[in-house]
């Protein structure tokens, strides 16, 4: 519902009102029908969830009195027995008069006042009894949602709260500690309130002590929603009572013995609000809970041991001696690695462990560890490559923290130095080939390192040549690297690491064997950011990439590098000491205009080539500069004068929404690589993007299956003109399903570039299946000669088995296996042989069987037989069986080597 | 101590996440609003949810090596506590989110902040975060059942069951206990009379027979190197679990822990809510500090009134002397081929009389197995099927001796490349040992069957068990640079 628009809303809240309504009505009544009651609970429970979750946008209008009335009459019509529907509407209600503040508020109050104080109930009825409980939650909400609406009804409540058992003396519990909390709240606003007034409170005789806010739309100002208890810095509202509040004291301590009757979440919720209570109450001591402590600093249940820590936050050394504190920061040790507890809580409690309130802190700062916390204690926390990504960074913060605690002396540091040693050891694993996810938490462990151990500079130089030694082996990691740096700068602007880790990685990059130029050429873009840094060696090795370049006969991804090595050149163009570059940038740019292979190119480069001999330096700036507003268009020639349009020119736009797909042009079956597709439009028209030019298609592979492809180019594509055919030749590693990533460039009538990610081509198992390239006559002979060295321990056979009817089976035949037969159709068993190139091959034997087919499957790499089990599973249960409804196919199967 | 919202979303590996299920409290929602002010940050959309979760937990674009949003260095590592940019300009964050990933699960709810929100409160000063952590951890339970992989049907059924379900234990977004595992019962109205009242937590009464179940399971986790430079690690925890079935409204029960003579005292010890009350003396040992051996080593005595269904009444750590198993593992690389050698030592106090006893061996970042000319002086050797690693079964009992060698030689001749783990490259490699001994724990612990009081009129049956099982028992090749698992004592 949250998704329509505004306009609709309405109309929708009518036609799902009346429905649902009507629905529940027309179960209700007539009366003389009988339903099945899961069936009619368990739906209208669903029913009202809408109501529930969005009441403000179904009934905002003024809608609520009218629907929570409707939703009242149906409560009351309804029979004890659906109690699922009676407790879901009396949620219904809430959240609708909540969220409203309606005025049939009180009435409802009413309403569920009567519900839990009905006696006629407390025999064990179910149903009234889940209703109740209900009632008790829903009056415990409106209370939260309007702090001081109940507090009349206090003595009421508690004395329903001695009548009440289990979940119902629960709800009875937590709604009298809510509204006694909010009721001294209150009085602690009044200045004049004092000890007679808390007594009148606990005593029946609230009128004295008591104006009431007794309606949800009078409710207003927030402070009384906060929890009161804020830790070292917040102030606690207090309540002067004098020494005498037996009262209270009395009610705080029978509330605490009955705690243990409720669920643990809702122990610590009680546990919270009478934390408050108290601490509102000065004259009530604290000491009122030593007697649980024990039992809830030997739980592990999180909810309760947090409540006592927010317990010391609270009360601090007047509850907990130093002795006390010591032992409860241990506790939390020992839970933040407890082998039995769960990574998330764990996590939890190095987070209290971080914050922990202490008696008697000496900073507020974010990062003040415990003075408790010793490096001795913090070791059991030492991260290690075991670790989850999460734990292993939580654990390096804190470490962080306590070895910086060290002081000047982090040099020597043993703890710095394990740390770094954890470092290095992640560093091998990047090295070694580590998952995304491994490699993320290296690099973020590398940045937290960074940010506490600045000064610790053996490990500091170390690190900047490990990581360049780094990126020397694993050149995808450049954006890694990048990101690193600009944080690193961001974060320590004094530091001059950030410099040094790209100079590192500029010395590499010059020396290192000529590929993977495009990650080089990324990383030389951003050390050409740098004013510090000495250029003279990129400008060599740009030199080199060109000539290259130029040279090499295939003119295969020659545009995009051509680009890449002109986003650096531009960079160039605006660095600080550009005077000492003049020459070689100019001699590469000319190289370029010269001899580059491609076109496009040798324009760009032409035209950089002009700017960079004609104009000043301010007026490069000004026109490279991306927005270059800063610039007034008065200063610049007349070539200038379009100073902004040129910049929009010679950037590469992105497209916002599609414009471009793909599809294969026979999507049922390509029987050879290469592949064949059509480029189109997609269905709806993005006005300026209807004619085309100059079409580059990019694709990037996923895995290494596969060769890297080549560029694909299309001179023009209009919309209105037949889409053409396209032809990519894969060449597999392995013949496995990928997918590939497809970007376009292209320009448009109005002379720019633009860039669009296409939705991504996924080759299937299916398409990677080829005939075996032997004339058809020997075909059966291969097969037979590799179906006796795979089932022969050469490689692995498996089994297959559906049932299928013979028409089905010739169907399925006809259909997926006719260019891969090596026997006759006709025979009882059918021989298939499939080649997946290079060097894989898939044999299959059908064989049907009185109950089944069995498709015998012998192939000599292992890793296709999960594919291979897939596409039999497909192709058998699409739409071959003539039944398929009533004829439910099994499939098993085996394989043993 | 209430939630805004609550999500359910299944994924695999990042793709084809949907949402499953979602929840918005509407009232919570209202109060968020106004405790905000002018901080409040809205909700999105489910859809839009579902992506920036994807985001924050590391698992959009699987298949991308790099995403800005995603794989930033600057984002600190947040989960299970994340903070959801929800515009583009990255100022208006949805804070805390909590997060639980399993397998194919993400679930997710958003705690109200009930304290002032500017600045930024600790995570440590809401109640709802930890309740948030409880609750989600026990819907899990409730999705998945105690395995982590769940049958598509049967998550199906347990989410249609979800909506009355949550209207029992999180009508309103306050959380009133965890949904409780096994098929949804209605809560059954507690019984009336008499003085003792019924626990919330306790679903309904037990007629009959009475019965008491202590179940004591040890767990051994071990690193050893093989090397003088480093040390050899190990470490011992036992976890009890009851099953009472007791007749009674609020029965007392009590169950002793005890150990033998000179045995190390239990340490860390952590309990059920159920138990009644402690003796300061049973938590007093801690494995964070120095062990006095003086300290309390028992009879550990836990009194609890139990719920109906099987529960664990406490865990504990223990530090013994020395590991069940030692062993010592070589590899040499002799062109083409590796020269293997372990030695398997069990040690005199350990019971020889074994459930299953299993030392894998395996063999990353190399090509399959080609001949494999190994010996072993006990047990039977394994290659496995997919041919890229060794399984020695030694079955149910080691030799006379207590030790048993392994020696031979593997060439890796497949033509196919095995798994890859960047954890073992080059000379980097484990044993890993699998075991369970019946009837026996390391620590000694033990429940005595008359050491468990039943305060109640009939004479329950009490039964006992205890055992010990091996968990990331590792074994690190001596020839190779193992990696550290812990800190060495640095200070």
């Amino acid at each position: 519902v949250c998704n329509l628009h505004k306009d609709s809303w309405f109309l929708t809240f009518f036609c799902f009102f009346f429905f649902t309504m009507d629905a529940v009505k027309g179960r209700i009544w007539p009366p003389g029908l009988k339903f099945d009651t899961c069936g009619l609970n368990s739906c209208d429970v669903l029913l009202l969830t809408p109501l529930i979750e969005h009441p403000s946008l179904l009934c905002g209008c003024g809608g609520e009195g009218e629907t929570s009335l409707e939703l009242m009459s149906v409560f009351s019509q309804c029979p004890p027995k659906w109690f699922q529907l009676r407790s879901q509407l009396l949620v219904a209600l809430t959240s609708v008069l909540v969220c409203s503040s309606s005025r049939a508020s009180q009435d409802f109050v009413e309403l569920l006042l009567g519900v839990v104080q009905d006696p006629g109930d407390l025999s064990g009825d179910q149903g009234v009894y889940c209703v109740r409980v209900t009632a008790w939650e829903c009056l415990r909400e409106l209370e939260s949602c309007c702090p001081g609406l109940l507090t009349q009804h206090l003595e009421l409540l508690a004395g329903l709260r001695q009548r009440e058992s289990g979940r119902g003396h629960q709800g009875a519990v937590l709604l009298f500690a809510l509204t006694l909390r909010n009721a001294v709240y209150h009085l602690t606003q009044d200045p004049h309130a004092g000890a007679e007034n808390l007594r009148a409170l606990l005593g029946a005789n609230t009128s004295v002590a008591w104006e009431a806010d007794q309606d949800l739309r009078t409710c207003s100002g927030s402070d009384a929603l906060h929890s009161v208890v804020r830790g070292p810095m917040g102030s606690v509202p207090t309540l002067q009572t004098g020494p005498d509040c037996k009262e209270l004291r009395g009610v705080v301590s029978s509330l605490l013995e009955e705690s243990y009757l409720l669920t643990p979440l809702s122990q610590a919720a009680l546990l919270h609000r009478l934390t408050e209570l108290v601490a509102m109450v000065t004259a009530v001591s604290p000491a009122l809970f030593r007697a649980q402590l024990l039992r809830l600093m030997g739980t592990f249940e999180v909810s309760l041991l947090h409540s006592t820590l927010l317990l010391k936050a609270a009360f601090t050394d007047s509850l907990f001696s130093a002795e006390d504190e010591l032992f409860f920061l241990r506790r939390l040790l020992v839970l933040s690695q407890h082998p039995l507890l769960s990574s998330a809580h764990k996590l939890f409690y190095i987070h209290c462990v971080l914050r922990f309130p202490e008696n008697r802190p000496i900073s507020f700062s974010d990062d003040g560890l415990p003075v408790l916390l010793t490096p001795q204690l913090a070791s059991v926390l030492v991260p290690t490559v075991f670790n989850d990504g999460s734990t292993l960074l939580h654990r390096l913060h804190l470490l962080s923290l306590v070895h910086l605690e060290e002081g000047e002396d982090s040099e020597e540091s043993q703890g710095v130095a394990f740390l770094y040693q954890l470092l290095t050891a992640l560093l091998h694993m990047v090295e070694s080939g580590a998952t995304t996810d491994l490699t993320v938490t290296f690099f973020r462990a590398c940045f937290l390192f960074l940010l506490h151990f600045l000064s610790v500079e053996r490990c500091l130089a170390n690190l900047m040549q490990r990581l360049a030694q780094l990126y020397l082996r694993h050149a995808h990691l450049a954006q890694h690297l990048i990101n690193l740096v600009d944080r690193v700068q961001d974060r320590l602007p004094e530091s001059d690491w950030g410099i040094g880790l790209l100079t590192a990685l500029q010395e590499v990059i010059v020396q290192a064997p000529p590929t993977q130029f495009s990650s080089h050429l990324k990383v030389l873009s951003r050390v050409a950011e740098e004013e510090v840094i000495p250029q003279q060696k990129t400008l060599h090795f740009l030199f080199n990439v060109v000539r290259s370049a130029s040279s090499s006969a295939c003119g295969r991804d020659n545009w995009r590098l051509g680009n890449e090595v002109l986003v650096v050149c531009r960079r160039l163009l605006v660095h600080g000491h550009l005077d000492r570059l003049l020459v070689p940038l100019g001699d590469i740019l000319h190289h370029m205009t010269c001899h580059y292979g491609d076109t496009d190119i040798r324009d760009h480069a032409r035209l950089y080539h002009a700017l960079l001999t004609t104009l000043s330096r301010d007026k490069l700036a000004g026109v490279l500069t991306e927005g270059g507003t800063h610039v007034k268009k008065q200063t610049l020639c007349c070539l200038m004068a379009e100073s902004e349009g040129l910049t929009r020119a010679l950037t590469v736009h992105q497209v916002e929404g599609p414009v471009l797909r793909l599809t294969f042009s026979d999507p049922s079956f390509s029987s050879s690589f290469p592949l064949t597709f059509r480029l189109l439009h997609v269905a709806t028209p993005t006005p300026g993007f209807d004619r085309l030019y100059s079409v580059r298609l990019h694709f990037r592979l996923t895995d290494r299956h596969y060769e890297s492809l080549s560029d694909v180019s299309v001179p023009c594509l209009f919309r209105e003109r037949p889409p053409p055919t396209l032809t990519l030749t894969l060449k597999p590693r392995h013949a496995l399903p990928t997918t590939l990533y497809v970007s376009a460039l292209f320009s448009t009538e109005d002379g720019l570039t633009w860039l669009r990610p296409l939705p991504d081509l996924h080759i299937t198992f299916r398409q990677t299946l080829l005939p075996v390239p032997v004339p058809p006559a020997l075909r059966l002979q291969v097969w037979e000669g590799l179906w006796e060295e795979f089932e022969g321990g050469g490689g692995m056979v498996s089994l297959f088995c559906c049932q299928l009817e013979e028409a089905c089976l010739q169907a399925l035949i006809q259909e997926h296996f006719l260019p891969f037969l090596v026997s006759e159709v006709s025979q009882q068993e059918v021989k298939v042989l499939h080649f997946l190139s290079p060097r894989s091959h898939v044999l299959l034997k059908l064989h049907p069987q009185e109950d089944a087919v069995h498709f015998h499957i012998a192939t000599d790499t292992a890793q296709l037989l999960p594919y291979v089990n897939a596409y039999l599973r497909t192709i058998t249960s699409r739409g071959h069986t003539p039944s398929s409804q009533d004829h439910a196919h099994s499939s098993q199967d085996h394989a043993h080597s | 101590m209430t939630f805004r919202a609550l999500w359910i979303i299944s994924h695999d590996k990042g793709r084809n996440a949907t949402t499953r299920f979602s929840r918005r409290f509407s009232t919570v929602e209202h109060r968020a609003k106004r405790m905000a002010g002018s901080s409040y940050v809205a909700v999105p959309e489910d859809s839009v949810v579902l992506q920036l979760l994807l985001i924050e937990l590391g698992l959009s674009d699987p298949d991308k090596p790099y995403v800005a949003l995603r794989d930033d260095c600057l984002n600190r590592p947040r989960p299970p506590f994340l903070e959801l940019r929800v515009d583009a300009s990255g100022k208006e964050l949805l804070w805390p989110v909590l997060a639980l990933l399993q397998g194919p699960l993400i679930l997710a709810c958003l705690p109200l902040v009930d304290v002032p929100p500017e600045p930024r409160p600790p995570l440590a000063t809401l109640l709802s975060v930890s309740q948030g952590l409880t609750f989600l951890a026990g819907l899990q339970t409730f999705l998945l059942g105690s395995g982590s992989k769940p049958d598509g049907e049967g998550l199906a059924s347990r989410l249609g069951m979800l909506p009355s379900v949550l209207l029992q234990v999180c009508p309103l977004g306050t959380p009133l206990d965890v949904p409780l595992p096994g098929p949804p019962a209605t809560p059954t109205a507690p019984a009336s009379g008499g003085i003792q009242k019924q626990p919330a937590w306790k679903t309904g009464l037990h007629r009959g027979r009475a019965t008491v179940s202590v179940a004591l399971l040890e767990t051994v986790r071990s690193m050893q190197y093989g090397n003088r430079s480093r040390q050899d690690l190990w470490d011992v925890y036992g976890r009890v679990t009851c099953k009472c079935e007791v007749e009674g409204v609020l029965p007392n029960v009590t169950v002793t822990l005890s150990l033998p003579p000179n045995g190390s005292p239990l340490q860390d010890i952590l309990v059920h809510p159920c138990v009644t009350s402690l003796d300061s003396s049973v938590l007093t040992a801690s494995s964070v500090e120095n062990c006095d051996s003086s300290a309390f080593s028992g009879p550990y005595k836990f009194p609890f009134s139990p719920p109906i269904e099987p529960f664990r009444l406490c865990c504990y750590t223990s530090q013994v002397p020395v590991p069940p198993i030692l062993g010592l593992y070589q590899l040499k690389e002799e062109e083409n081929q590796l020269h293997v050698t372990a030695t398997l030592k069990l040690h005199e106090s350990v019971k020889n009389s074994f459930d299953y006893c299993e030392a894998h061996l395996p063999f990353f970042n190399r090509n399959l197995m080609g001949g494999v000319d190994v010996k072993v002086s006990s047990g039977q050797l394994d290659v496995s099927k997919e041919k890229n690693r060794l399984v020695w079964t030694l079955g149910q009992k080691f030799p006379k001796s207590r030790e048993c060698t392994l020696e031979g030689r593997i060439s890796f001749t497949g033509q196919t490349s095995g798994p890859s783990d960047p954890l073992c490259a080059n000379l980097t490699a484990y044993i890993k040992l699998y075991f369970k001994v019946p009837d026996m724990t390391l620590s000694g612990c033990c429940v005595d069957q008359h050491s468990v009081q039943v305060y109640s009129s009939a004479k329950p049956r009490i039964v006992t068990t205890r055992e010990l099982q091996s968990k990331e028992y590792f074994i690190w090749n001596s020839t190779g640079s193992a990696p550290v698992s812990s800190a060495p004592m640095m200070m």
